[in-house]
């Protein structure tokens, strides 16, 4: 436990020392500082458009962290033999990975906490200057942040387990983008070939389709911004599926991350 | 052997899981599926060069939304569509991109009758018309709009007259004339719709016309009916069923958008549906 | 926990072959048998590419073999805990950038599970040792290469382990740091640790050498006791001799060192026979040198073999 500690910190400490990331998490802040100076071009809806406009620079940025991050992970350490200076000490392949992945993941959710403590004046105000016939929901908000954490969470994991394959930057970053593309668009396509389109292709193609279907990560489902936008209700149920599914994707990806990892031949 | 054990246990979770949650998240309200679009001014400075790009994905959203509630109508499942959700992404899409064809021709076809926001969609029309100045079937749709809906016969003849000119056509002009002089409203809702179903390409569209012509139909055979009644009998009948009893005609047609044909008080032929797919 | 009938490391029948671009493969290791008792210290030596370094990864498990097994401590080399009681220095370290060098040694010692105070007070005695007290919290980054090769030695002296694995421990040190490291496998020696190191510096195995084992093109060519190959390569004597008849030494060659002093070399085959008849006609003995073919020789003596 300990080691695994040791391991996380300072991955969060080769997070934390890197200019590049603080020079992004400051543009992001200023952004949804400026959010009240946004809103105001709708005169009609200047909190929904706080809101939107918070979620989604907050949603922004922890794409690009995960993105970022998982992908220059695991092959970088390999390319600047860092991992033969720390896995030849008495530490496994796995406790490695759970080590990197652990201090990627606290670093995502301390941003996403702190956007979101941020966010709260934020749009407090917007909100006060313009008041909306919805009242703030700030537990839908809140949903709405913790569920862009969870998937950011698997982004970095996907990422991850591709940064274990790969020698360079791009497969992992590429690819990790391509299924983050299909991965969000994965339902709304499986919901029109289900429909009548579906029997106007070929039965072959639908299968496959579907088949893929069920493997993609399904970002979608983690979009959760339309309630904390209106203030809709939420199904405790369909939260609950949603966290379970993706805790279980993430312990997927990291498992095959290990494995793949655990036979790479090391410099 | 461990590991085997550990990632065959992993998948067997996953399918567990993933089953129902696929279930949940096909039956979200649509809402949540189409998500919330920023009003269209704010994400045009957001998005800048892409607006393009982003108005095309918005709308191919809602035609897939609506494809897929098409194919769950057929089946006869209740759903109500969420008509105005889909009228906002569009309207805020051509703010983004003023020559997108799809979004004029889907808000004509989905949202004039049953979203009954016809002066939204003739402004939305109008404003397509200063970008895409060559195109006859905008100031069609606004003419038919003025006329069939809103009454407005002097800004429908010169909506008309502009599409002819356009066309080069002057079957729209006729089309028009013969709605004045000729016809009931629904032979001319017929008409509009039997021109617009030739045309569209789409086969959603298509459907959508189709499936509007074979309401106005049987609208039109029951309010003959009922009129042919009223002439042998020289009183209304009860209800439907009376003209089917008298033997007048076979059966009552079937609502294509699901609901149930009735006569109201005034005597006009109306369904439980109006003419669009709700709950 | 030492048990004396467990070796501290143990190679049986290794052989690893690279795969490398297009198919073409690359044998670094074929068979390689070597077993080092605890306490030794044993040499590696080898030309560039002999499969030194390949050896040695494939113990600390970054790189498995293609067959045969290794045991660091009896446990293989697959299993993490083999590395508990070991200490490791790469080949060019690269230790972490951006972590000074008292927090990578802080890293190590919770690898190892040491706790926090011991780890503090072993941290300070090896950089004292290394001499790298100065630059100890500064980032690795702004460290000349030296330096960071005295960070690597420090790690594996941290937690004071059994066995040490150094791949070229004295490259990139200056003549004082060399000396040092000289000075440290003396103690370690005296202290009963087990080191396996490798090197290209032939003067280094013997000074500090029990065993020096030699490898060419990924196969071991011999291991030798290191004083029994000095012993077997001394080819003559140096003899310096007082007040002796000239008589005695001709056919040597030989120079006068001072007034009544002259020196003779003796071969190997003659120095008993010349010392008898030293003795039966008179001389005093002032010094006598034995003349061996250094390692160096030996070694390009092998590699001329081969
Ligand atoms: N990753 C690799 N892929 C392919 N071939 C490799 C790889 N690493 C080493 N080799 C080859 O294996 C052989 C042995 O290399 P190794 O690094 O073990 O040599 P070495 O004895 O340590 O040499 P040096 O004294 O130069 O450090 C060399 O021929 C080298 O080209
Ligand atoms: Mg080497």
């Amino acid at each position: 436990m300990r080691l695994f500690l040791a391991l996380t910190s300072v991955t969060l400490r080769g997070i934390l020392r890197d200019r590049m990331l603080r020079a992004i998490l400051g543009t992001v802040l200023l952004l949804i500082l400026l959010v009240p100076v946004f809103s105001m071009f709708s005169m009609r809806q200047v909190q929904e458009l706080a809101i939107t406009i918070t979620l989604s620079a907050i949603s922004f940025f922890l794409l690009v962290m995960s993105l970022l991050l998982g992908s220059s992970s695991v092959w970088r350490d390999i390319e600047r033999r860092y991992t033969s200076s720390i896995l030849t000490l008495p530490v496994s392949r796995r406790a490695y990975i759970l080590g990197k992945f652990s201090g990627i993941a606290i670093f995502i959710v301390c941003c996403g906490l702190f956007l979101f403590l941020v966010s709260v004046p934020v749009i407090m105000f917007a909100a006060s200057s313009y008041p909306s016939d919805v009242p703030v929901h700030w537990l839908n908000i809140a949903l709405a942040i913790g569920a862009d954490i969870l998937k950011y969470l698997l982004v970095a994991a996907l990422a991850l387990l591709f940064s274990t394959i790969s020698t360079s930057f791009f497969l992992p970053f590429f690819a990790t983008i391509a299924v983050y593309l299909a991965g969000s668009a994965s339902q709304e396509v499986f919901e029109y070939v289900s429909g009548q389109f579906g029997t106007e292709l070929q039965p072959a193609s639908v299968a496959v389709i579907k088949g893929v279907y069920y493997i993609l990560p399904n970002f979608s489902a983690f979009n959760l911004k339309v309630p904390a936008i209106y203030g809709l209700s939420h199904s405790p149920g369909g939260l609950a599926l949603t966290t379970l599914y993706g805790v279980i994707y993430v312990v997927i990806l990291l498992v095959l991350a290990i494995k793949i990892f655990s036979r790479r031949q090391l410099p | 052997m461990k590991s085997k054990v550990i990632i065959l246990g992993l998948i067997f979770c996953y399918v567990l899981v993933v089953v129902p949650f696929s279930s949940y998240l096909k039956n979200r309200p649509v809402m949540l599926k189409l998500g919330y679009v920023p009003a269209g001014k704010v994400l045009r400075a957001i998005v800048g060069d892409q607006r393009y790009l982003t108005a095309e994905i918005y709308i191919v959203r809602v035609l897939f939304y609506f494809g897929e509630l098409f194919g769950i109508n057929r089946e006869r499942v209740a759903v109500t569509p969420e008509y105005f959700n889909m009228y906002r992404t569009l309207e805020n899409a051509v703010l983004l991109d003023p020559y997108n064809t799809d979004a004029y021709y889907f808000s004509q076809a989905a949202f004039t009758w049953e979203l009954g926001r016809v002066r939204e969609v003739n402004s939305m029309l109008k404003h397509g018309m200063k970008y895409r100045t060559w195109d006859y079937q905008l100031p069609f749709f606004v003419g038919f709009n003025s006329a069939f809906f809103l009454n407005d016969y002097q800004a429908a003849a010169e909506y008309m007259k502009r599409a002819a000119e356009l066309s080069g056509n002057p079957l729209f002009t006729n089309l028009a004339a013969r709605y004045f002089y000729e016809a009931g409203k629904t032979d001319f809702g017929i008409a509009f719709l039997e021109t617009m179903a030739k045309s569209a390409h789409d086969r959603k569209l298509k459907r959508i016309y189709e499936v509007r012509i074979e309401a106005l139909r049987a609208e039109r055979f029951l309010a003959g009916a009922v009129d042919r009644f009223e002439k042998e009998r020289g009183r209304m009948p009860e209800s439907l069923r009376e003209l089917v009893t008298s033997n007048l005609i076979e059966k009552i047609p079937l609502d294509p958008y699901g609901g149930r044909f009735y006569l109201d008080r005034s005597g006009k032929v109306r369904s439980t549906s109006k003419f669009a797919f709700r709950e | 926990m030492k048990s004396e009938s467990i070796h501290s490391i143990e190679i049986s029948s290794l052989s690893k072959t690279y795969k490398g671009r297009k198919g073409k493969a690359v044998e670094a290791l074929s068979e390689l048998s070597l077993t080092i008792q605890n306490g030794e210290i044993c040499g590696f030596l080898g030309p560039n590419g002999a499969g030194k370094s390949t050896t040695i990864k494939i113990l600390m498990g970054l790189i498995t073999a293609t067959s045969g097994t290794a045991t660091l401590c009896g446990l293989p080399v697959t299993d993490p805990g083999a590395r508990k009681r070991v200490g490791y220095l790469p080949e060019n370290p690269s230790l972490f950038d951006y972590l000074t060098a008292r927090e990578y040694l802080a890293l190590c010692g919770r690898a190892f599970a040491m706790d926090g105070e011991s780890i503090l007070r072993e941290s300070q005695r090896v950089l004292e040792l290394l001499d790298l007290r100065e630059a100890a919290d500064r980032p690795v980054r702004g460290y000349s290469k030296g330096m960071v090769q005295r960070l690597g030695l420090a790690r594996t002296l941290l937690h004071d382990p059994d066995v040490f694995i150094l791949d070229e421990p004295m490259s990139g040190l200056d003549p004082v740091g060399r000396a040092l490291v000289k000075d440290i496998l003396k103690d370690l020696k005296s202290r009963g640790k087990t080191v396996f190191f490798s090197t290209h510096i032939t003067a280094d195995v013997e000074v500090v050498c029990d065993r020096v084992a030699v490898i060419v093109g990924g196969r071991l060519r011999s291991v030798d006791v290191v004083d029994e190959l000095l012993e077997s390569g001394i080819e003559g004597y140096d003899i310096q001799v007082k007040n002796c008849a000239p008589a005695l030494y001709a056919g040597l060659t030989s120079s006068p060192k001072a007034s009544d002093i002259t020196e003779i070399y003796v071969p190997r085959d003659r120095f008993n026979e010349f010392l008898a008849h030293l003795g039966k006609n008179g001389g005093d003995i002032h010094l006598i040198e034995p003349k061996r073919k250094d390692l160096e020789a030996f070694f390009l003596d092998i590699l001329g073999k081969g």
